[in-house]
């Protein structure tokens, strides 16, 4: 094959990112979604032949699929002709989609006999069918219940419309014109791709394009290597939970372990949970570079270089080790419909296990946890049925080593204006703003929660609450930083009605109820008690620390003065302070049971288990070691005894031993 | 008869364009700006244009005048002291803004801080729902309250912007009434006043910026008018604005925020008259200068107009002429790394020290001095002779590029220029997408310092066939001052379904907003001659959460045709979108109305092309595509309506440079534009 020089090859970088982005604003223009149009939850992108995402348009669309493979699926057909374009919204054909709402397609580009690359995107299709409108549950248990499956076919062929396929997948879904008319959009973004792709092939010739495909390919690999040769070599551990494993469940625990060697790393996910009865499972197929547990890397990456090339060379150094049977890879049916909020977690567990070979260069514990919020109710005045999203309720970023996290916010959600939600919802928004004292303390604080207090006035409304989750874990602080705060959720706060909703995602409303929703905080980084007096007077002042809130500084203020002496006092006291990560009390309190050790004994126990049988026995043993007595002194043995009393009790498991094969 | 002088004061240069209403002569000038004396530039420049054309101030019949100081005051940060008072329960309105942080892969992308800080913010116990109707009325303690807070916090003016204010003004008036009261001489600026959109961040912005930059941009536009009036210019100034219009300076000193972003406007402007007045209907409009790239696409001489452009780091939602920043300019600084990438931007070596050529201290390779190394560049002076080019200095910047990527110099320094144009390729499509357009149908005007330098380049790559340098296009932005007309857009958020019982409803706003307009024009502006009104509607489906501005008709309105609308509605969105849904309910979320009081235009007559075929002056050893050509050069003075030439050439004046490769040829038209074509040797 053709070597390309650097400069020919960084020109054609920038003619393919052209070409992406002028797919991704076909996309934009002609989709008919609000999924497509305002939450922009799409991907446009070109392949090499086997699959391999060479370009991707940088901001614009969802930002978790740079470097998305799709050999699995480009395979799964058996060949391809001038014209064809082929589809799949199938999480357990070839491991490109990833939950059934994603509707993935990719089409061949020929020179001739040559196959150039292919072009590639998925959309969120608002619904595909199922049990529960959107498709989307926390609770559905099997992939059945996620809307109707296509496994990768031909939808085009020859510039042919299967028009068979299209009929069996509109009858159903719940909004068969909306699905359509996204599928055109995607098909004349499809055809984007194509003509840009030719003009750089009638302008570099068809061979410097197929080299510079890889070319770029190569340079991210180099790029990715440069960093991790610039790392000290070693095992760096982090380990984060979901607060509900599903509807009211226990604990959901991720473990991740970052291995660098030299130019190279493994991601091990040995010691995760097995895969869950609820829809937070992640569909990967084990396969050593899928982006979703790798999303995190890439950001991490990107934000210690942002010269480097997003595509899938950036995830050639890198290897994961996905148990089969965990959450981060299900075996079929296991329903993985809000796998988001698993890679979320993930995502910040990547950081954080960075963050230990770089605690200078990496930001601490993001927020999240407050979820995305609809609502439906009826307005009373023209007895019309609402439906509108609300609100994302977010978080801030962590602080860093150089700068206070974002306050509010940390990520591509955008939220909808008040004057907007009320001009076409009957609800009344009381208050939107920044919770004081909710930020990790630190040198560096922590990025602020948003809150969000709205009220119902019909009877028989529902509200939503997608991705909800850090109601008892927080994210933790770097360097001795302090964590943030917790997510909340109250219904009518302050009145003898108060109710805690906790991780609710689906609360009935009656008139007149208030609902309060918070995100969680995010997390600080380095000694609180360094951060100069004068910027934590001006957060004072700024009431984004109150003066209760300043005492975590070492800062004594009162009625909105400084104490100089009471400061310097506070200061001065020898009592220990923390370094490097900080975890949550919360955290901390869970953890005198369920340690590192007891999870691991868990695990190891769980995993010799047949998959079907995993779920049950983790809630079993739960149940178990919560009421036994004498867990908190040695919880490794009052696993061990409740797993002895459970296999009594179920003489029909047969556990593989240690080193059997699964 | 006299002379009608347009002035846009640029970052580096300060550019005056001078129409001689008698013989319809066009002068031009260029002075250093003074950022440290705003307006000093303007008197030197008229003293210059006394001395060198003899035309003296008292013979000027019309000023026109752009300038940045509204737009500095931002960046720096110097604008007015401001308190916002918002809703009880909204502090955050500015903070929050939209959320969506500018990067979202990088885990250190920050908002901008927000512009008024969360401890000048002060919450006001009131609240206005959705339908205009009040909740809570604001009372007097509590404002008396708030005052005595943000005097406590030193303000020197202050904002009010309260929920749903654009439904119903009554509560930020009513504030602002005893604010006025309490505190005569504070400035109070109320978000309604100022821009009466829906949605609440973007209303605030606004009306924020607007009050950071208006004490300043009056007293500016005041101290001006004194010196223009002393120095003998008798029509008072007319102060360009940001879509493409102009207002009087009383106008300029009550709506600042109108004129932050006319240079680039202005310039836009000008490009589509010299385009359209040479028959070029579909045209993209390329302004590279030393930091960036403008570029504009415009149909029939009119640009899209756009709300949501960045002041510094700053949106503003008034309707704005939409210009896209493509990065690249002549100062952009070329770099390789550690694994021997090659990298053009976004660091830029500005004015100050410039490209290595220029001599001014500038020691790294910029575009300028890659053009410099390749030979396009150096065969005159720059600016004006302010500037010469110093070639061996770029040699000496290209060098190290040149060991990082084992190339010769000029090899170099072509692929500098080649990443280059080949980012502002990528950029470029960009915009053709988002709009569904192909660039295959436009030609492409090239103007400002570097603009025509690589504005051939560009076209071949986005496969545009013709590029036009403009007679003058150092000045366009001056020059679009000049022939703008007077022009005000006016907004009414009415949130109606589109159906017969809407239909009065529309009517009464409608006249309201026709009314307030021909009051702008004709009592502020005092314009006596034709006036055209526009009307339109932000509209959408019911559910979707943005609007398409659809081009309505008054009398659709005024008789009540729901029909007519909701089918203009339904072509519109076809027309941008590709699809549209008649069976889908249509809103009207806001009525909008452009009133244009049409200013005199200079007349500019064609003069005959006489056809004929341009010896070059001398011949410059040019390096492309890896060899040394032999290129004519030109100098843009000796060529005429109808002088021809084939590429390669360079063709020089005082304000740029024009490099036309090989396999592009030149023409003359009968308006001074020099026309170059693709393909047609």
């Amino acid at each position: 094959m053709t070597t390309l020089d650097p400069v020919t090859l960084q020109i054609l970088k920038s003619h393919f990112e052209a070409a992406a982005e002028s797919m991704a604003y076909t996309l934009l223009r002609t989709a008919h979604s609000a999924f497509v149009k305002e939450t922009e939850d799409f991907t446009s992108g070109l392949t090499t032949p086997c699959g391999q995402t060479f370009a991707s348009p940088k901001d614009l669309g969802a930002t978790w699929f740079i470097g998305l493979d799709y050999k699995g699926a480009i395979e799964a057909i058996p060949g391809y002709a001038p014209g064809d374009i082929c589809i799949t919204n199938d999480p357990y054909s070839g491991y490109v989609c990833t939950h059934a709402p994603d509707m993935h397609l990719w089409m061949p580009i020929f020179e001739g006999e040559t196959l150039v690359c292919f072009a590639v995107g998925h959309i969120h299709n608002t619904d595909m069918g199922g049990a529960v409108p959107a498709s989307l549950s926390r609770a559905l248990t099997e992939v059945q219940q996620e809307g109707i499956r296509i496994p990768p076919t031909k939808l085009v062929e020859r510039g042919v419309m299967n028009q068979d396929v299209l009929r069996i997948m509109l009858r159903n879904v719940r909004m068969p014109d909306q699905n359509w008319g996204d599928l055109k959009a995607q098909i004349a973004s499809l055809k984007t791709g194509e003509r840009k792709i030719r003009e750089a092939i009638a302008r570099f010739g068809v061979e410097t394009v197929c080299a510079a495909t890889y070319g770029v390919l190569d340079l991210a690999d180099r790029q990715a290597r440069r960093l991790f040769a610039s790392m000290q070599d070693g095992d760096y551990t982090f380990t984060d939970y979901i607060d509900e494993d599903s509807p009211g469940g226990v604990p959901c625990r991720l473990k991740l372990t970052v291995r660098v060697s030299g130019d190279e790393a493994v991601f091990d996910f040995s010691g995760s949970d097995p895969q869950l009865q609820s829809a937070l499972n992640m569909p990967t197929g084990g396969l050593p570079r899928h982006i979703l547990p790798l999303v995190g890397y890439n950001y991490v990456v990107y934000s210690l270089d942002p010269t480097v090339a997003l595509n899938t060379g950036l995830l050639r150094p890198v290897r994961c080790i996905l148990p089969e049977g965990s959450v981060v890879n299900p075996v079929y049916p296991a329903a993985t419909g809000m796998r988001s909020l698993t890679c979320a977690r993930i995502q910040g567990m990547v950081v954080g296990a960075f963050s230990l070979a770089l605690p200078d260069r990496l930001p601490a514990g993001p927020a999240g946890g407050g979820g995305i919020l609809n609502v439906r109710t009826t307005d009373s005045r023209t007895g019309r049925l609402a439906m509108a999203s609300i609100n994302p309720i977010t978080g801030g970023g962590g602080g860093c080593g150089r700068e206070d996290g974002q306050d509010g916010s940390n990520s591509f959600l955008k939220n909808t204006p008040i004057e907007i939600t009320e001009s076409e919802v009957p609800i009344r928004v009381l208050s939107y703003e920044l919770v004081p004292d909710s930020g990790g303390a630190g040198r560096y604080r922590g990025g602020l929660a948003a809150q969000m207090t709205f009220q119902m006035f019909s009877p028989n409304s529902v509200v939503t609450a997608r991705n909800r989750d850090r109601v008892r874990f927080s994210c933790w602080g770097l360097e001795g930083g302090q964590p943030g705060a917790t997510c909340g959720f109250l219904r009518n706060p302050g009145t003898e009605r108060e109710e805690n909703l906790g991780n609710t995602d689906v609360v009935r409303c009656s008139p007149g109820d208030v609902l309060r929703i918070s995100a969680a905080g995010a997390g600080g980084w380095g000694d609180p008690f360094s951060r100069p007096v004068a910027e934590v007077m001006d957060d004072v002042a700024q009431g984004k620390v109150s003066e209760i809130g300043a005492l975590a500084y070492g800062v004594v203020v009162r009625n909105g003065l400084l104490d100089k002496a009471a400061t310097e006092a506070s200061r001065a006291d020898s009592q220990q302070r923390e370094t490097g990560i900080v975890f949550d009390p919360a955290r901390l309190a869970f953890e005198r049971v369920w340690s590192n050790a007891a999870w691991d004994a868990l695990s190891e126990k769980l995993f010799a288990l047949p998959i079907e049988w995993r779920f049950f026995m983790k809630h079993e043993i739960f149940a178990g070691v919560n009421a036994d007595t004498a867990a908190e002194g040695d919880p490794v043995a009052a696993i061990e005894r409740a797993y002895r009393r459970l296999l009594e009790l179920y003489p029909q498991i047969v556990p593989r031993r240690l080193g059997e094969a699964a | 008869m006299g002379y009608r002088i347009g002035v846009d004061i640029g970052g580096t240069f300060t550019d005056f364009c001078v129409f001689d209403e008698t013989s319809s002569a066009l002068h031009t000038l260029k002075v250093l700006s003074r950022p440290d004396a705003p307006g000093a530039e303007v008197l030197q420049g008229l003293d210059e244009i006394e001395g060198r054309f003899g035309i003296a101030p008292s013979d000027v019949s019309y000023f026109t005048h752009g300038s940045t100081v509204g737009v500095n005051s931002i960046i720096q940060g110097t604008g007015a002291r401001l308190c916002l008072f918002v809703t009880e329960g909204f502090r955050d309105v500015l903070e929050l803004a939209r959320l969506k942080i500018p990067d979202p892969y990088d885990l250190f992308s920050r908002r901008p801080p927000p512009l008024v800080p969360r401890d000048r913010v002060i919450p006001l116990r009131e609240r206005m729902n959705a339908d205009g109707k009040a909740e809570i009325v604001p009372q007097e303690p509590a404002i008396a309250a708030a005052l005595a807070r943000a005097e406590a916090a030193g303000a020197e003016g202050v904002v009010l912007a309260f929920l749903h204010s654009y439904a119903n003004p009554a509560h930020e008036r009513l504030v602002k009434e005893i604010l006025n009261r309490l505190r005569p001489g504070l400035p109070v600026f109320c978000s309604a006043e100022v821009w009466p959109i829906v949605r609440e961040y973007e209303r605030t912005i606004t009306a924020c910026i607007h009050g950071s930059v208006q004490p300043r941009v009056s007293h500016y536009i005041g101290r001006l008018e004194e010196a223009l009036h002393q120095r003998g210019v008798v029509p008072p100034p007319m102060i360009t604005k940001s879509n493409g219009g102009v207002m009087t300076a009383a106008a300029g000193k009550e709506r600042s925020i109108e004129m932050l972003l006319s240079g680039t406007a202005a310039g836009v402007i000008g490009a589509g008259f010299v385009a359209q007045r040479s028959g070029f209907d579909r045209l993209m409009s390329l302004d590279i200068g030393g930091t960036s790239a403008d570029v504009a696409l415009l149909r029939d001489g009119m640009p899209d107009f756009r709300s949501g452009e960045l002041v510094g780091r700053y949106p503003i939602y008034l309707p704005t002429v939409s210009v896209s920043s493509i990065g690249a300019g002549g100062g952009s600084i070329a770099s390789v790394d550690s694994l021997g990438v090659l990298r053009v931007g976004p660091e830029s070596a500005g004015s100050m020290p410039g490209p290595a050529c220029y001599g001014r201290g500038g020691q790294r390779a910029t575009i300028t001095d890659a053009f410099a190394v390749t030979g396009v560049l150096g065969a005159a002076e720059l600016g004006y002779g302010a500037v010469s080019v110093d070639r061996a200095r770029a040699l000496a910047a290209i060098e190290p590029l040149a060991g990082g990527l084992a190339r010769s110099p000029a090899a170099t320094a072509e692929a500098v220029i080649d990443l280059a144009v080949a980012n502002m390729y990528r950029e470029t499509s960009r915009l053709f997408s988002q709009v569904g357009e192909e660039p295959s149908g436009y030609a492409l005007l090239a103007f400002g310092g570097a603009g025509p330098m690589l504005g051939c380049l560009l076209a071949e790559a986005m496969g545009m066939e013709t590029v036009i340098v403009p007679e003058t296009p150092g000045v366009l932005a001056a020059l679009g001052g000049l022939l703008a007309d007077l022009r005000s857009d006016f907004v009414r958020v009415v949130f109606q379904d589109v159906e017969a019982a809407s239909m009065p409803a529309l009517a009464q706003a409608l006249s309201d907003l026709i009314a307030e307009a021909r009051a702008w024009l004709q009592d502020g502006q005092g314009h006596r001659g034709e006036a055209a009104v526009t009307i339109s509607g932000d509209m959408r489906y019911r559910g979707q959460s943005y609007e398409i501005e659809t081009p309505l008709e008054e009398a659709w309105i005024t008789l009540g045709d729901d029909k007519a609308i909701a089918a203009a509605f339904h072509a519109r969105h076809a027309e941008i979108y590709d699809h549209a849904d008649e069976q889908a309910a249509v809103q009207i979320v806001a009525l909008r109305v452009v009133i244009a009081g049409l200013t005199p235009k200079p007349n500019f007559p064609e003069r005959a092309a006489d056809p004929v075929e341009t010896t070059p002056q001398r011949r410059l050893r040019v390096s492309h595509r890896g060899r040394e050509i032999d290129a004519g050069l030109f100098e843009r003075r000796d060529l005429k309506p109808g002088s021809r030439f084939a590429g390669p050439a360079v063709v020089i004046q005082d304000d740029t440079t024009t490099w036309a490769p090989p396999g592009f040829t030149g023409e003359v038209d009968g308006y001074g534009n020099l026309i170059l074509r693709r393909g047609t040797a």
